[in-house]
């Protein structure tokens, strides 16, 4: 069902189409918006004029023109469900601060820089053609890293330089111009970009002779940057080139995702396989093969890491405006007093459990890292106790190197993971579904002794195994081709793992949630870190000695410990890909708060409880559409 | 001229890739993104009709038309239009006259009755298929010359295209080029019958490196002739020739340009991808018929403000 008011922000430069994009879809599926625009640009006002001819259906669509500041403002009004935001990168950091704890949900698109990957076996004048489309002309976003490939490095300078005196700069209506100007802002930025990089030591290229005083930009070619030198680092502005050289297809690979922006990058590469390895390979939101720039609203444009997890057009696109039918509105829960500093940072001590009573307990369980038991850093452990107040077990107290090794771990396993096949996926999480089963009669007297009753709990331990076969069916649901207009070729909405997810499991339910939140983020080809149930984790610990004999080592990773200790570890964690919590209020606001450092998508309860039984709330949809992420693969065909 | 040795070069053209779509993109890119108003296209029109090569190239072709095309030639825009646009005593005439080998002698014989200098050009070769021995080609090109075209247009021979036999094509072109002699030589790649845009670009450089002065996208017979994608990758091939050799070649799009707006398009084309050095009629041939009447018409439509019917303009 649709989301309700969207809050729409702009940046100081936007062009028509961008905010277009995302007002249409929000009303197609029924939503109303309100736009909050730069004073200094007309066409907003225009819409909001058409707005106003809307006789029957006044207000969906509103107009505010105020400055940035203004943002948090409309963010935090009551109803306000989601707010877009689209622009650079430390906006949209400072606003996923100001927001946290807000009612609103955050989308954001942020940065503009593309990447070119020009391979030996590529049409090397066709590429050239592809950069000036992708930096040098009125509809690139951005500037261009562009990656060449050693042996052809001279061909390709030569015919960027040679094709680069024949753009034409001139006033942006005039049909017969390549690029026009994009105001001083913009101006001033590429200057200075280019002034620092020849002062590190790079090779500037400009075309033609353009006055100091004009307000035109000549397409620029920096070449011979120090990969390690700040400017390689910082994003490329408009319009500037910023030439590397590689030697292999796999270091192309490794240049290209080492930086944090994710946004687009096209492939120029005749030769099938390469394209398609390279276009797999590379971590963005859309992977154009030999062309650059194609947009249709069919299919969904995105980004990962920095670049923003918030998509428009395609089905994506829809369910930005969209929430699962039944779930209530969102409202304010912001904690004036949680101190963000502090949050999670100390573990309070727990007193040690009174004289133990009864048989001799169990020894205490480690943590469940890298495919085995260990001891924890800390070397202690905390007391569980069942509803009766005695003693059930004792568990390891996890701490930050913990949650360091058990991330380690994850990625250490998330290649061989994510390369797995589907059926492969599937085997593994039906042999855990029937290992499960066979261990139902501890699992159920565990939940007995947790205050559950008998028959309910042999019904919760059923349900999760049915959950972890019904998920694992869904492995095989992997890629779609979209039907474009326009286009000879297809297009592929592939959907691929996020990489290593953490989830931090609500207190009720430790057995139900556990699973219904494990075979999600597993069937999608994830690797997790997860912290269970802080009033009984030794359900999921029961469930980790299955897997340790059956999964590959460092799969899943559950540590035990203090949950808001280990949460603010995960939050603040730079290599943690995504984050989902289901706890208290004030740890869904630091979570917000904290998923700023590298803008990673998370997904907070903010202290309401979930109906974990409930096929729309345990097993739905929208926990595999938050498991995966998009990425748009443009197949263009012809020859 | 530079002779090459093909197996030397044969790595390195192997190694081409043309990739079409993109080819394509470029090509609409073109054509939209320059166009040419006002005096500036009354200029643009008169200096596409200095690379005009008249054609006619028919079965019904006898001496009374050709006399009337070689007239045409030497005169291609009326007189009083040409002084309203005060061009009437720069020599404004077209490149050359391209016929037939059997109608060379009509034409030579017309053009110095008209007393203009202009070349004439003749295909050979079999033309338009090729699909003849290679005797008989060679001959065909000795007579033309000897009945006084200084301009050859041959066609290659496809059959060795599409069966990948490089190093024969070469040998052909050659073998064409010095029966020439002294006159200028045209290869006609039929770019519609080579399959693939990475064969048209291989084909120009073999025609390139073997000796030709120009290269012909088209005979202006086939089903498609000369397109936009298909010459942007002769022009470029003519760039890296350049790049490669020092040496200009020339380039010539024939069949299928009717229309004043398409020439224009086609002197952008080539101002965009090789520059102004090629925009003169010792590296640019326009092959038309009808294409100089709707400059024509043009022209009028620029000096009076009024359309031209067929019949206020000279036939050509």
């Amino acid at each position: 069902m649709r989301t309700g008011v969207i809050g729409l922000i702009l940046p100081s430069t936007f062009s028509f189409l961008e905010m277009m994009w995302r007002i249409c879809p929000a009303l197609a599926v029924g939503c109303t918006v309100v736009a909050l625009v730069p004073p200094a640009s007309p066409t907003p006002l225009l819409l909001a004029q058409l707005a106003g001819e809307l006789g029957p259906f006044p207000g969906i669509v509103n107009v505010i023109s105020g400055p940035a500041s203004l943002g948090p403002v409309l963010a935090s009004q009551p109803g306000v469900q989601k707010v877009a935001f689209c622009g650079a990168l430390e906006e949209g950091r400072a606003l996923r601060r100001a927001l946290a704890g807000e009612g609103a949900e955050l989308g954001l698109v942020l940065g503009a820089e593309a990447l070119l990957l020009l391979s030996d076996a590529a049409d090397v004048d066709s590429a050239v053609e592809g950069v000036v489309d992708a930096a040098w002309s009125d509809r690139s976003p951005g500037g261009l890293r562009l990656l060449v490939q050693e042996s052809v490095w001279e061909e390709a300078m030569r015919r960027l330089q040679a094709r680069m005196e024949r753009l034409r700069s001139g006033r942006g209506l005039d049909g017969a111009v390549d690029m026009g100007a994009r105001g001083t802002a913009a101006r001033e930025l590429a200057q200075r970009y280019v002034r620092e990089a020849q002062s590190q030591g790079a090779q500037v290229f400009q075309a033609g002779d353009v006055p100091l005083d004009s307000p035109f930009y000549p397409p620029t070619l920096v070449s011979d940057l120090p990969p390690a030198s700040p400017c390689a680092q910082a994003e490329v502005p408009w319009p500037v080139v910023v030439a590397s050289p590689f030697r292999t297809a796999k270091e192309a690979l490794a240049l290209a995702n080492g930086t944090p922006r994710g946004g687009s990058a096209s492939v120029w590469s005749e030769r099938l396989g390469q394209a398609l390895e390279l276009g797999y390979g590379l971590r963005a939101g859309t992977v154009w093969i030999n062309s650059h720039g194609l947009r249709d609203p069919a299919v969904p444009t995105g980004g990962c890491k920095e670049s923003g997890s918030s998509w428009h057009g395609g089905p994506d696109g829809l369910y930005e405006y969209l929430r699962p039918s039944g779930t209530p509105t969102r409202l304010s829960y912001l904690s004036k007093d949680l101190n963000y500093d502090t949050f999670g940072l100390a573990v309070p001590s727990t007193l040690p459990a009174g004289p133990e009573t009864g048989p001799t307990p169990a020894p205490p369980y480690g943590l469940f890292v890298g495919g085995r038991f260990q001891a924890p850093g800390a070397r202690s452990s905390r007391p569980i106790q069942d509803a009766v107040g005695n003693l059930h077990g004792y568990v390891a107290e996890g701490g930050a190197k913990d949650i360091r090794g058990a991330v380690e771990a994850a990625h250490q396993a998330a290649s061989g993971w994510a390369g797995q096949s589907p059926a492969a996926r599937t085997a593994l999480l039906w042999a855990l579904a029937a290992a499960l089963e066979r261990r139902e009669s501890a699992l159920a007297s565990r939940l007995e002794r947790q205050g559950v009753e008998l028959k309910a709990a042999k019904a919760e331990v059923e349900l999760s195994v049915r959950r972890l076969r019904a998920w694992g069916a869904q492995a095989q649901a992997q890629g779609q081709t979209l039907q474009v207009a326009g286009l000879r070729g297809p297009v592929l909405r592939l959907r691929e793992p996020l990489g290593v997810l953490a989830i931090v499991c609500p207190d009720e339910r430790p057995l139900l949630a556990f699973v219904s939140l494990l075979a999600p983020a597993l069937a999608h080809g994830n690797t997790v870190v997860m912290v269970p149930s802080g009033a009984c984790p030794l359900l999921a610990l029961e469930v980790c000695q299955d897997m340790a004999t059956l999964f590959p080592a460092g799969l899943v990773n559950v540590v035990t410990g203090d949950r808001d200790h280990l949460t603010r570890c995960l939050a603040l964690h730079q290599d943690v890909q995504a984050l989902w919590y289901f706890g208290s209020a004030q740890g869904s606001q630091f979570v917000e708060w904290a998923s700023a450092g590298n803008l990673k998508p998370v997904w907070v309860s903010r202290g309401l409880p979930r109906a974990w039984e409930q096929e729309a709330e345990g097993a739905g949809p929208e926990l595999g559409l938050r498991a995966a992420r998009t990425k748009a693969l443009w197949l263009p065909m012809g020859d | 001229m530079k002779t090459y040795n093909v197996f030397e070069e044969q790595d390195w053209i192997s190694k081409i890739q043309v990739n079409h779509p993109a080819v394509l993109r470029r090509a609409e890119q073109i054509q939209a993104r320059r166009p040419v108003k006002k005096e500036w296209q009354a200029a643009w029109l008169l200096k596409a009709v200095t690379f005009i090569d008249l054609t006619t190239l028919s079965g019904d072709d006898t001496s009374s038309n050709i006399q009337r095309l070689c007239y045409k030639a030497k005169y291609p825009i009326r007189e009083d239009l040409l002084k309203a646009l005060n061009m009437h005593d720069k020599g404004i005439t077209t490149a050359a006259v391209c016929v037939y080998p059997a109608r060379v002698c009509d034409a030579v014989k017309a053009l110095k009755a008209v007393g203009c200098n202009i070349p004439v050009a003749s295909v050979a070769t079999g033309f338009p298929a090729g699909q003849t021995h290679l005797k008989t080609r060679l001959e065909e090109i000795r007579l033309a010359v000897e009945d006084g075209a200084t301009e050859i247009d041959i066609v290659i021979n496809r059959t060795l295209v599409l069966t990948g036999q490089w190093e024969a094509l070469y040998g052909e072109i050659r073998q064409f080029r010095k029966a020439c002699g002294e006159a200028h030589l045209k290869t006609i790649l039929a770019t519609g019958e080579l399959g693939s845009l990475t064969n048209v670009y291989k084909a120009s450089m073999i025609a390139m490196m073997a000796g030709s002065d120009f290269i012909k996208t088209s005979t202006g017979k086939e089903t498609v002739n000369a397109t936009f994608p298909v010459a942007i990758v002769m022009l470029r091939a003519i760039r890296d020739f350049f790049w490669k050799t020092g040496n200009k070649i020339g380039f010539k799009p024939a069949g299928g340009i009717r229309s004043a707006k398409d020439s224009l398009a086609w002197l952008s084309l080539v101002k965009e991808e090789l520059g102004d050095e090629w925009l003169k009629p010792e590296l640019f041939r326009i092959g038309a018929s009808t294409l100089l009447s709707d400059i024509e018409r043009q022209i009028y439509h620029h000096v009076t403000g009024r359309y031209a019917a067929y019949h206020d303009l000279p036939m050509s």
